[in-house]
């Protein structure tokens, strides 16, 4: 089996988008300040957590460019998964079979979402879930993986809270508390009805925002600062 | 493919937020999202210095989605000057886009605050292709702008209780008169004229003269009361019994105005002039065909009541009137114009049948109206103001006999006015105190000290006591000393400089921020008053200008028109504040009328939160129209600031 797929994976070509994506991540300079670099805020719809199992069914994306969020520049697609249309997070995102049925497949809107990305860096809440079902669709539909560095607000605002209250400062329930909704209400921000991934991703970006500029005052600066960020926190996510 | 169809793309949010707020919100989607194409969200932590003034070149327009800013000025002594405090769904930066320049003034953020920014040329474009939206932001005190105001008071605030069309403010006299003319010589007798009028079913007849011109007009109540109730000769000629000369009225006049002038004149027909003659006879009944909750009918009521008693419940019945016109979209000096002549007809009821009770006076006099009620701005909040007046004599007798007849009279007048609804003046300025119930003669008396030693006193005594006016009785002992008076005051320039300088001891609060009122020194307040912080402002100043300039009038509204006639104020100046104060006394009367209603006792009071948006930008553009006329107090009388 793992030979066959480390077969299979050498055979397939990498994807010109995925080697443009490398190609530009290869000398990258992060030492600039955070100002002046590209990202995207994106997020995932998933049928469940597991990566084996589970498939994306929507993606949700906006640019920041100047720190500023460019409302019109978002990407919206749902995605018809392989199988199962039924599936206890149904009632969740709110999208029903019937939408699903007619939406177009991976293998069509992955590119069309790296294309959209270009050469941004990534932005999400808990991004590494997102990643992974990324990856894995990567890896099987395009030859590889995806390549740009990334920050994860929930990582941001653990590092913001540790640096605004001191070391010492424990959050109450880690996993309740630093939910995209808990994080916005806690900061009172703008808020969005929530479970929608375009939604969900502009909701994000209005955190990574006010972390951002909340964490100048701790001397962040440069994007390389804020991938340091909460380091320590690393384990747990 | 519909998985990538736009349409299904959640909410735009730049465009839903400007969908939802002014001056944005009537345009078209399609306008809108010319604006909100490139439209950019950032954010500013408090304390952020978003715009130095003078410095910051300005390219985008921003519109604030959370969070508050405040406005200042660097003035040339370093000094902070605040201008402004503007939170969500406010605006910066649109002056220095209009007018090509860096920003004009500091703008910080006082809050975490998120904002829309929108490209400078499609916001450009916008105001070039919209007027509402570029007088929106250049700040006048506009008709148009106030006439959506009112509009939107009145649909959130006032529910129509009646269906049906109501023409009181926007049907001409011309078109819903129906009284055909018909005319005869003011020799015909009583019985001619009688049999004309039955033939031709109408029920008044114009008279002409000798040369054919009208010189007077007789009513079928001129039969029934003068000849027939009184056994009069049929032969008689009708130019004994007529009302000469004819009253009339403009073609162009509106429904109201007409009304206005027959319940003062207690007439119930008006000769319709146009093009300089007589057209047509407007009756009072074809404006009530046109009119249901008719205050004509409260004005019957009350000339008809025979009892004391019988005028109180009518004189609780004003509001009820009122509320009427404010669905009709009456302005506000329309209403307290009707508020005070209905209050005329109860006083005027009231004193008569007091003197059918006490006997005449010993003396000629007149009862006085102050205050709010002498400038005829009485709103449902009214307090009594008033004092008496009488002849002067040399016999002791007589003077102590006057003020015996006057003392009773008077206290046994305000306790029935109280018992009308007019509440008891808490400062005492009321007939029934013996200081203000005082020959002419010592009326004068007062008034010369007033103006010639000024001190703090007399100067709150002015506020009240120099808008007099006549309620009831012997109108020349009024009139003498209000000549006396306006000759008086305006000689007085120590009293005048002292009164201008009580009118600049407080300033008109800054702003509106959230549900707060902002004033200059940055105080927030959760309750606006009026009265005190809005309307007495624009008073006080036409009452100065009036004494300064001579003009005896007391309504504000009439003063500000007359000073604008004789040029003593600048016409811009002049208008906004007449827009200015209408919209603010507007405010008061939906407020006092809302109390009324939930049975509350009316107050002046209002809490920011209940103001719309579009009521909140009015207020402050009222409060700059007010810096602008203490501005020019300050010019008039050579003050200088503080």
């Amino acid at each position: 089996m793992k030979l066959l797929k480390l077969f299979k994976k050498d055979r397939r070509e990498l994807h010109p988008l995925l080697a443009r994506n490398r190609q530009a991540f290869l000398n990258f300079e992060k030492d600039l300040p955070l100002h002046d670099y590209d990202m995207v805020v994106l997020d995932t719809e998933l049928t469940g957590l597991n990566v084996k199992k589970d498939e994306i069914v929507a993606i949700g994306a906006v640019k920041i460019r100047n720190l500023r969020i460019q409302c019109a520049e978002t990407f919206y697609a749902l995605v018809r998964p392989d199988e199962q249309l039924h599936t206890p997070s149904t009632l969740l995102h709110r999208i029903t079979p019937n939408e699903l049925q007619a939406a177009g497949k991976l293998r069509e809107i992955l590119p069309a979402f790296l294309e959209f990305c270009g050469e941004a860096i990534q932005i999400g809440h808990y991004l590494r879930l997102d990643l992974e079902f990324l990856n894995a669709a990567a890896r099987d539909l395009l030859g590889g993986t995806l390549s740009p560095p990334y920050l994860d607000t929930m990582r941001l605002a653990m590092a913001y809270n540790e640096a605004k209250h001191g070391h010492y400062y424990e959050h109450s329930n880690i996993h309740g508390a630093y939910t995209l909704d808990a994080l916005s209400k806690e900061f009172g921000l703008p808020s969005f009805p929530a479970h929608n991934a375009l939604n969900d991703s502009l909701q994000t970006a209005y955190l990574f925002l006010y972390l951002v500029k909340k964490m100048k005052d701790y001397g962040f600066r440069t994007l390389d600062d804020y991938l340091k960020a909460g380091r320590k926190w690393k384990i747990i996510l | 493919m519909a998985n990538n169809d736009l349409s299904a793309i959640p909410a735009d949010v730049a465009l839903d937020f400007l969908a939802e707020i002014l001056p944005f919100k009537d345009l078209d989607r399609s306008e809108l999202l010319k604006l909100s194409r490139n439209g950019t969200i950032d954010f500013f932590p408090e304390g952020t210095l978003i715009f130095r003034q003078g410095e910051t070149e300005v390219e985008h327009f921003y519109v604030i989605q959370q969070g508050g800013v405040k406005t200042y000025r660097i003035e040339d002594n370093d000094e902070i000057s605040l201008k402004d405090y503007r939170g969500k769904g406010e605006y910066f930066g649109a002056l220095p886009i209009i007018q090509g320049t860096r920003a004009n003034l500091n703008v910080e953020a006082v809050e975490d605050t998120f904002c829309f920014l929108f490209d400078k040329q499609p916001f450009l474009d916008l105001l070039a292709s919209n007027p509402t939206v570029s007088q929106y932001y250049l700040r006048t005190m506009s008709a148009k702008m106030a006439g959506m105001v009112y509009s939107q008071a009145r649909q959130k605030k006032i529910m129509p209780r009646t269906e049906g069309t109501l023409y009181l403010f926007t049907a001409q006299v011309g078109e819903i008169a129906k009284g055909e003319l018909f005319q005869a010589p003011c020799t015909t007798s009583v019985r001619e004229a009688a049999a004309i009028m039955s033939e031709k079913m109408v029920g008044s007849l114009l008279l002409t003269d000798n040369t054919g011109e009208i010189v007077g007009i007789v009513t079928d109540k001129d039969i029934r009361g003068k000849v027939v109730a009184r056994g009069l000769d049929f032969n008689t000629q009708v130019e004994e019994i007529m009302s000469s000369p004819v009253q009339t009225i403009s073609g162009q006049a509106i429904c109201f105005d007409a009304l206005l002038k027959m319940i003062k004149n207690r007439i119930h027909h008006l000769a319709i002039e146009q093009n300089g003659r007589i057209a047509k006879i407007i009756t009072t009944h074809d404006i009530m065909v046109t009119q249901g909750t008719s205050p004509l009918y409260l004005f019957r009521e009350i000339l008809a009541q025979r009892s004391i008693e019988g005028l109180y419940p009518l004189a609780r019945k004003i509001p009820h009137v009122v509320r009427a016109l404010i669905e009709e979209g009456a302005k506000a000096n329309n209403i307290t114009r009707m508020i005070a002549v209905l209050n005329d007809h109860v006083l005027e009821r009231l004193i008569s049948l007091q003197i059918e009770k006490f006997g005449d006076a010993p003396l000629p006099w007149a009862w006085m109206l102050m205050g709010s009620e002498g400038r005829r701005e009485q709103t449902f909040k009214t307090d009594q103001d008033n004092a008496i007046i009488y002849a002067d004599t040399d016999d002791p007798a007589l003077q102590t006999e006057a003020e015996r007849y006057f003392r009773t009279f008077a206290e046994s007048t305000i306790d029935h006015l109280v018992k009308c609804g007019y509440p008891l003046c808490p400062g005492e300025i009321m007939a029934s105190n013996p200081k203000w119930c005082r020959p002419l003669s010592v009326w004068q008396g007062y008034f010369r000290k007033w103006c010639r030693t000024p001190t703090p006193e007399s100067v709150l005594n002015s506020l009240i006591f120099f808008d007099f006016k006549g309620g009831y009785g012997d109108g020349e002992l009024v009139d003498r000393l209000r000549a006396e008076t306006a000759a008086t005051a305006r000689k007085s320039d120590l009293f005048l400089l002292w009164m201008a300088k009580s009118t600049l001891a407080s300033r008109p609060p800054l702003t509106f921020f959230r549900n707060f009122i902002v004033e200059k020194d940055g105080e927030h307040k959760n309750t606006f008053d009026l009265k005190t912080r809005g309307l007495v402002f624009i008073v006080d100043f036409a009452r100065l200008m009036s004494l300064k300039h001579g003009v005896t009038e007391t309504n504000t509204l009439a003063r500000l028109n007359l000073l604008r006639e004789s040029q003593y104020l600048p016409e811009t100046l002049c208008t906004e504040i007449i827009e200015a104060y209408e919209f603010l006394m507007h405010l008061r009367l939906i407020h006092q009328l809302q109390m009324l209603e939930a049975e509350e006792a009316p107050d002046n009071y209002l809490n920011p939160k209940d103001l719309t948006d579009l009521e909140r930008q009015t207020l402050k553009e009222a409060f700059l129209v007010i810096g602008r006329l203490q501005d020019f107090t300050r010019k008039e009388f050579h003050l200088t600031d503080q």
